[in-house]
């Protein structure tokens, strides 16, 4: 029995996490009398998902390999910011690929330290978060960008924004297509296995021929890509942007990566429970509001889960782990 | 050309390390070291802790690139240094502190770095059921208990499990050279046995294998050839019959100071 349980432990690291969040959403259903189940929370509420999903499962891919990207909040601001300020000037397909551009840019910088220069992620990342912060303040000077009518009736900006499909949220579309990809591309193709075994143990995938610096490099790339393409699809939902978009996202983000089951000693992640997580995250944010609650509170309640779910996954490793 | 130790040798030799030295900071872990293998012999490298073996080896397995000095691989001099290249070269090494994964399955660990592939729309996708096939025939082939499941995290197996893997995994690779790093560790003695049978084998076979242990008397028994290394040189290089397997010991317990008879350290 003990074997049965450790075994499905071991393969589906996300199982606590999808049976939380049909706990919690039975509770906050009958705590809200239905008020949170109705479709328009649960739209708005996919909506948030959907853009912290995107930007926690590029953190996933990161923390996959055992480092850590702590300057996905500013790239995801860089991101709207990009992708707004662009929108009037060029359109918005190359103001999208404009702000991927960005994205890009800021994780090759970030993989170029940690990767190349073997510097520690924890910090190359907390000074690419200041430092484009920074930059994010700066260039919007206290304004905010937002999107002109005339870039509100093009068909890019829609479809990274507010348009759908029967009642799903472009955001969500865009999320599940991201998700499907990755999940492909990390436990079914050899770069996939790479990047675990990197995250596993970087002496022995090194000793086995892996090319480490390569896929370490690789996964700043692709989390910069995502956080930027989250800023996009959030910044084009709301229509305007402001120098503090997307600070203190990097914490949800890795709260959601963990709370999926992702290990932050690498090597051993989910991307479907870093989906929940990030469902389960916004859940309570959303919760809280619906009660009234001042959303000072949510970060409180998020530090406090985070806690929790790292003491119950190392539990459960143990458990799962011994024979 | 000129061996080591002065003789002529008309044969080229597969790995000639020459006057190789290594230092990390002020350690110098590897000083002047020259040696050459050949195809087709088995070398014991031996040693006491700390003496360079296996810093010589994670150079020739391309995983540390020496300070100074030229590594030639089958007459080639290789000027970088990683482990594809030794891999790609025909070499195998098992090492003793890694080449495992304890995150990934047995069949995973088993092809990490050379995945098979099966395309769909030209993407490469992991060939699972290769995988699976072909791990699960080796590991059972090497006597891993049958309630091994080659899906299952490989952190699951013992220690001598883990190392009768890497051992399985090398020699099913081989190719040119195979290199084992203290083998026998974690293993019983019908193990050990077992993997000293398999050793010579493989030399038989035509390959160059070098074979790293304290064991004096039991590398004695098996190998061509005995190099003996101390505080990062070379003490002795001699063929297996020229000395005793208890004259070689008293070498390695003198610390390297080789008696009258045998070769001049270089």
């Amino acid at each position: 029995m003990r074997q049965f349980i450790g075994s499905i432990v071991r393969r589906h690291p996300e199982g606590v996490t999808i049976s939380m969040v049909v706990l919690i959403s039975l509770a906050f259903a009958v705590i809200t009398q239905g008020s949170w189940l109705s479709v328009g929370n649960m739209q708005s509420l996919s909506q948030l998902t959907a853009v912290l999903a995107v930007m926690a499962f590029g953190e996933a891919i990161v923390i996959a390999t055992g480092e850590i990207d702590i300057s996905v909040g500013s790239v995801s601001g860089i991101g709207a910011l990009a992708f707004l300020g662009l929108a009037p000037v060029v359109g918005s397909g190359l103001a999208l690929l404009g702000a991927l551009a960005c994205g890009i840019l800021i994780g090759a910088i970030n993989g170029v330290f940690v990767a190349l220069l073997g510097l520690p992620s924890l910090l190359v990342t907390l000074g690419t978060l200041f430092l484009f912060q920074g930059i994010g303040y700066a260039v919007t000077s206290g304004f905010s960008f937002a999107a002109t009518d005339s870039v509100r009736q093009q068909w890019i900006y829609n479809a990274v924004g507010n348009s759908g499909v029967a009642g799903v949220n472009a955001g969500v579309i865009w999320a599940l297509v991201v998700l499907v990809v990755l999940q492909l591309v990390v436990f079914e193709t050899p770069v996939g296995n790479r990047i675990l075994a990197v995250g596993g143990d970087a002496a022995s995938s090194f000793s086995r021929g892996v090319n480490v610096t390569k896929i370490k490099f690789g996964v700043f790339v692709v989390s910069g890509l995502l956080a930027a393409f989250a800023g996009v699809l959030d910044a084009a939902f709301i229509g305007y942007a402001d120098g503090s978009f997307g600070a203190t996202m990097e914490l949800s983000a890795i709260a959601a990566a963990v709370l999926g089951g992702c290990h932050l000693t690498g090597g051993r992640i989910s991307l479907i429970g870093t989906l929940f997580g990030a469902f389960v995250l916004r859940g309570i944010q959303s919760f809280l509001i619906l009660l009234g609650v001042q959303p000072q509170w949510y970060i409180l309640v998020v530090g406090l889960i985070v806690v929790l779910a790292s003491l119950a996954d190392r539990t459960l490793t143990r458990f799962a782990t011994k024979q | 050309m000129a061996t080591t130790d002065g003789t002529t040798d008309s044969r080229q030799p597969l790995i000639s390390i020459r006057n190789v030295c290594l230092s990390y900071g002020n350690f110098q872990a590897l000083t002047d070291v020259s040696v050459d293998f050949y195809q087709g012999e088995m070398v014991g490298l031996v040693g006491d802790n700390g003496a360079g073996k296996t810093t010589l080896i994670r150079i020739i397995s391309g995983i540390i690139p020496p300070t100074s000095g030229e590594v030639y691989f089958d007459g080639e001099r290789i000027t970088k240094f990683y482990p594809k290249k030794a891999i790609d070269l025909g070499l195998e090494c098992i090492q003793q502190t890694i080449g495992i994964c304890d995150n990934l399955s047995v069949g995973r660990n088993y092809f990490l770095g050379r995945e098979p592939t099966k395309r769909f729309f030209g993407v490469p996708f992991l060939d699972k059921k290769k995988i699976r096939d072909a791990s699960a025939k080796v590991v059972h082939d090497f006597g891993l208990r049958d309630t091994v499941d080659v899906d299952d995290e490989i952190a699951l197996l013992s220690g001598g499990e883990k190392q009768t893997f890497k051992i399985a995994r090398a020699v099913t690779f081989r190719n040119r050279v195979i290199i084992m790093d203290e083998p026998t560790n974690h293993l019983s003695v019908r193990e050990r046995a077992h993997v000293n049978e398999l050793a010579v084998q493989l030399k038989q076979q035509g390959l160059l294998v070098i074979y790293i242990t304290h064991d004096i008397f039991q590398i004695h028994r098996i190998a061509d050839r005995i190099v003996i290394m101390e505080n990062g040189r070379k003490v002795t290089d001699v063929p297996r019959d020229a000395m005793s397997a208890e004259a070689l010991e008293g070498i390695i317990r003198d610390g390297g100071r080789a008696p009258a008879k045998g070769p001049k350290p270089s």
